[in-house]
Order: C-alpha cells, then structure tokens, then sequence
C-alpha cells in the first residue's frame, strides 16, 4: 500500500508541476512577503498624530515634549491646513478647547483625548499591557494571518479542483477503478500533495513575515489550524470538481465559495463594519482558530471535534462522489 | 473463466439495462459481444471488471463469485482497454505506463519499451508527452497499458477504433498472440469485422438480451441460403448466374468459355445481427 500511495504522490506531484501549481505558490508567497514588509508594515508604522499648543499665557507647565508650540492661532491654522491629521489645542481663553479638521466621529474623539493627555502625562493612568507583542509583532502577525487564510481559503482550493479537473477531462480516473489499488489512495495522495504544499507554504510565510524567533514560536499551533483549514478547503475543492462538469461550471461556484469563505471573515475581523450573525458563519471559526494561533490564544476542544467531524463529513462525501465518477459511461 | 448467469441491473427503478443474461466464456477463448450503443455491452463489461456493482444473478470469474472477489488480487488478473485512450497528456508513453505498471507485482510487469515496440509505436515519440500523440498512438499506448500486467482475462472494449487499416490488423495479431498464451479475451463492440476476424464465439446483444450466441461461422451457415452468384464469358458475352451449391457437386452446370467469379450467398455477421435482433450494430 506505501508504495501505490508512493506512486500516487509521485504523479500528483508532477501533474502539480505540470500545472506550474509550484510556481504560482512560489509566486504568491513572494508576493505577499514583499507586500508585508515593503508596503503593510511601513504603511502601518504612521507617526502618532502631530498636537500643536496655542498657549499665550504659558499655563500649560507639565505638558508632553511631544506637543508643538505655536505663536498664534493664526499660526494654528496654517499648521493644521498642511497637518488635516494634526490636532490643535487653544489654551488661550482658560479651558483647552481641542481644534481639529472633521473626520470620523469616534476618530476625532480618539484624536482629542489623545492631544489633552499630552498636556498631562504624569497623570494619565497607565494602561495594563495584555500580551508581549510589539505593535510591529501584533501588525506582522495579523496581516500573515489574514493572507494565509486567503492563500489556503482561495489559491490552494483553486489548484487541486484544477488538477482534478485535467484528471477527469483525461478520462484517467477511469481507469484507476481498474487498477489493484484501494481507491481512496486516489484521493488520499492528492489530500497529502496539498496539505503538504500548504504547510510548507505557512512555514515560509509566518517565518518571513512574522521573524524566525516569533515565527517559530507560532508554528506549531499555526501548522495545527493550517492543517485543519488546508483539508477542508483541498476536500471542498475535490467535491466540486467530482461533482460539476467542467471547469466554467467551477469557476463560479469558486466565487461564490471564495466570497461566502472569506468576506464575511474579513470584513468582521478588520473593519469596523459589525454582522450580529458572524458567530455562524463556519468560516469566521476557522479564521479565528487561525488567529488565536498567531496569538498563542486557547482554542476550545468543541472547535477541533467540530473541525474533525465536518473533515470526516466532506471525506466521505467525496468518497461518494469518486466512486460515482469511477462507474461513469465513457 | 467468467460464468454469467441470469444477470440483471438497473440504473433507475425504470431504467433496466441488462434483462438476465446468460453466458460462459472459457479459458484462453475471444468472446465477443456485440451489440449497438446503448444495448447493454458497457454494461455488462463493468460488472465483469467490477466498476459497477448492485447486479442481479450470479457472476463468477476465475471460479469465484464477483461479489466476493474484488480485491487487490482479482484486478491484478484483469486488463482493461476502455473505448477512449485514457492517459495523462503531460506525461510521456513510457512514463504513463510506468506509472500503471507501477501497482503490479513486479514479477508479472512487462518491460515497457518492448511493449510498445510490439504495438510498432514511433520510438522518436517514447519521451514525447500524449498531448502530441494522433490518436491512434494513443490506442496503441492504451493497449499496452492493458497488457503491461500480463493479464490472465483482457477485457477490451472497440479495441480497433481510431486505428488505420494496418494499425487494425496489428491489434487483431497482438490479441491473437494473447490467446495464443493462454489470455482469455472478452471483446466489446460493433465492429463485425473485428468480431468475425477474432473471435471463437459472438453474444448479439440488443436492450438488455442475449439474442443469439455460437461461432461466427455457425451463425453466418445456419441462415446461408446455400447459393453461389457467378460470373462468365460465353460466347464473347459477360453473363451471371445464381446456382444452389449442391448443384456445384457434378461440375458447373452450364456452358461457358471462362469463370470470372464466383461469390458466395453467405450472410455477414452484421446480416445475422439484424436478423436476430431487427435492428442494425451501428
């Protein structure tokens, strides 16, 4: 049996390669890599807002050496109409009145109360820390986080429905009901190619993205929840290309799964937009498990039963699925 | 080798393909089975070769009923060619057979290159992927993934589609070679030169029966009209007549200068196809 699945992984490998599969995934984890570090983080490292002081009488004595002193308010003004993040504070007529151009509404809050602990920061009370990342570790992770989970919920699935779909345009699924080989080898080497190559794509993410000490740290948990989401997509991809006739007909049942597999996800775990029903949503537990594993978070033994169950399911109705195939008229 | 008895199955609770078939194919015999698209041939073969299951009746191959013998061990004995040339177009002949050599014993395989080279296929094309195969290469290449294995019963289904003439005559010697080993050959198709050229016995089959099953030759003489239609000169003038043959025992019976030809009345196995069944193999 090792040496049919041997034969198996050795063709699914070179029907992969083939399909320049490799390359993509090279390309891809290139593309990200120099996303994240050439475009995300640097973008994410923005100064903190610029505060301008308009103080004539001098009355604001412990004030942080991060606030800017100007001379008048008509100073003020320039200054804000060339900084529209900057944050002004008049302290001309007793009570700092904060002087800003309008953007959002808990923003500019945000911005304000910001300015006025500048002008006493001795007495703002220190918040406790949770956790040990750096705001660069936490933006590092998050973002590796969320282009993995696109990587394997989109890319990956794309690719072992495509070799599926060249096995069964070639008729050579057939003939594999023929052979003195247990079936669901057929099925099992493809699971492996693709969990492989899956895995070996987090590995080099999360160590070029997150940093090899931070990295490995997060790899075994990250490989756990890769593993988890890798087998569920590879086995939704071999259904659908079991179960539709021909590629277009998978093209849009790809959208329509990619779009129900990860916008909602990202949309509630990255903007501030707010969907009541998420927690039913099977892919926001997923891309959560994920997280949490970023972020050396516990994850809930009900999570890993229903992830194991729902990867029993979709095996066996692939198996199904195969085994109709097989029998097909020519 | 196979022994089918009372076979039935559908594909639906309307849909009966096969209506109890019965039939005994023995060792190192070309049984052939004909019949046209849709009659129950595909059928029947992939309950032989045990794609399909869920048959009734009783079905036994080398001795033992199918349903008990579908391990490893009972594809190891059996070889496959499909109608279509199923193979991996990005992978060479020589890679793609093998790889399916490659769930064989060792001991049984055949070496891969000799194989083609007795299927006469373009050596300059070995290395070359399928995709730039025509397609009677490709028959070839599918003909000697059935036979790498060595197998004891060869089931092939249109063996000489997509082949030329020469490439057809090829295909028939090499299944004569098989029988010649001892390989029983259970032959599908519609092509009654094939079936008439190769075979030790035809089943026609039409929706789901058995209508007629002997040698070719029985078939075609038990519905001879005994008649021969010839052809001669007399006198300077081309004249034809049809005689019975038993006429023919005390020489010709009429005057002539020269014999041109002489044709015999005997039906062709397609002749005898429509006569059993009422309708035509194609």
């Amino acid at each position: 049996m090792r040496k049919d699945f041997c034969a198996l992984f050795k063709k699914d490998c070179r029907m992969l390669s083939s399909g320049k599969f490799f390359l993509m995934a090279a390309a891809f984890l290139a593309l990200y890599t120099a996303y994240v570090n050439f475009g995300y983080i640097r973008f994410m490292r923005m100064e903190p807002y610029n505060v301008y002081l308009y103080d004539p009488a001098g009355t604001q004595t412990g004030k942080s050496p991060l606030v800017q002193t100007v001379s008048s308010m008509e100073d003020m003004n320039a200054v804000l109409l060339s900084d529209a993040n900057g944050v002004g504070l008049d302290a001309s007529a007793g009570e700092v009145q904060a002087v800003l151009y309008k953007g959002a509404k808990h923003v500019d809050r945000h911005r304000a109360d910001y300015a006025l602990s500048l002008l006493r920061p001795s007495v703002s009370p220190a918040p406790e820390i949770l956790g040990t990342n750096t705001p660069e570790q936490k933006v590092r992770k998050e973002i590796t986080c969320e282009l993995l989970f696109f990587e394997l919920a989109a890319v990956g699935f794309l690719g072992i429905a495509a070799i599926l779909f060249r096995e069964k345009g070639m008729g050579v699924i057939r003939v594999h009901a023929i052979l003195p080989v247990q079936k669901d080898l057929f099925l099992l080497s493809k699971l492996a190619v693709f969990l492989l190559s899956d895995l070996a794509f987090a590995v080099l993410l999360t160590l070029l993205n997150t940093g090899l000490t931070d990295g490995a740290a997060v790899l075994p948990a990250v490989l756990l929840q890769t593993a988890i989401l890798s087998l569920m997509m590879a086995l939704v991809g071999l259904l659908c290309a079991l179960l539709l006739k021909d590629f277009r007909q998978f093209t849009l049942a790809y959208l329509v799964i990619a779009i129900f597999a990860a916008t909602p996800v990202f949309l509630s775990a990255n903007t501030s937009v707010k969907l009541a029903w998420i927690g039913y949503h099977p892919f926001y537990h997923i891309y959560m498990g994920l997280k949490n594993a970023y972020f050396g978070t516990n994850i809930s033994p009900g999570y890993y039963v229903g992830a194991v169950s729902v990867i029993v399911l979709l095996f066996l109705a692939v198996r199904l699925a195969f085994h109709r195939e097989i029998g097909k008229e020519g | 080798m196979i022994k089918v008895k009372n076979l039935t199955f559908s594909y639906g609770k309307d849909k009966q393909a096969l209506h109890g078939l019965d039939f005994t194919v023995e060792d190192g015999e070309i049984f052939g089975f004909l019949g046209p698209n849709g009659s129950g041939k595909s059928t029947t073969q992939k309950i032989l070769t045990g794609i399909l299951k869920g048959h009734g009746g009783k079905v036994s191959l080398f001795g033992q009923d199918i349903s008990a013998v579908h391990g490893q061990k009972f594809f190891q004995k059996i070889g496959v060619l499909f109608e279509f040339p199923y193979l991996y177009a990005n992978l060479s002949a020589v890679d793609n057979l093998n790889y399916f050599a490659s769930f064989y014993p060792r001991e049984q395989r055949r070496d891969v290159e000799e194989l083609l080279d007795a299927l006469e296929f373009k050596p300059d094309f070995l290395k070359k992927p399928v995709s730039s195969y025509s397609k009677g290469m490709r028959q070839r290449v599918s003909m000697a993934r059935a036979l790498v294995s060595n197998p004891r019963l060869l089931f092939l289904d249109e063996p000489t589609s997509g082949l030329d003439p020469s490439g057809a005559v090829l295909f028939r010697k090499i299944i004569e070679q098989e029988r010649k080993k001892g390989t029983t050959v259970f032959v599908t198709t519609h092509n009654m030169v094939d079936a008439d050229l190769l075979c030790d016995r035809v089943a026609f089959i039409s929706n789901g029966n058995i209508a007629a099953l002997d040698t070719p030759k029985n078939l075609k003489e038990k519905n001879s009209s005994h008649r021969v239609v010839m052809d001669y000169l007399y006198q300077g003038q081309r004249e034809t007549k049809t005689i019975e043959t038993p006429e023919l025992e005390e020489g010709i019976p009429f005057a002539h200068d020269e014999i041109i030809s002489i044709h015999s009345q005997e039906p062709t196995l397609e002749d005898m196809f429509i006569q059993y069944t009422g309708r035509g193999l194609s």
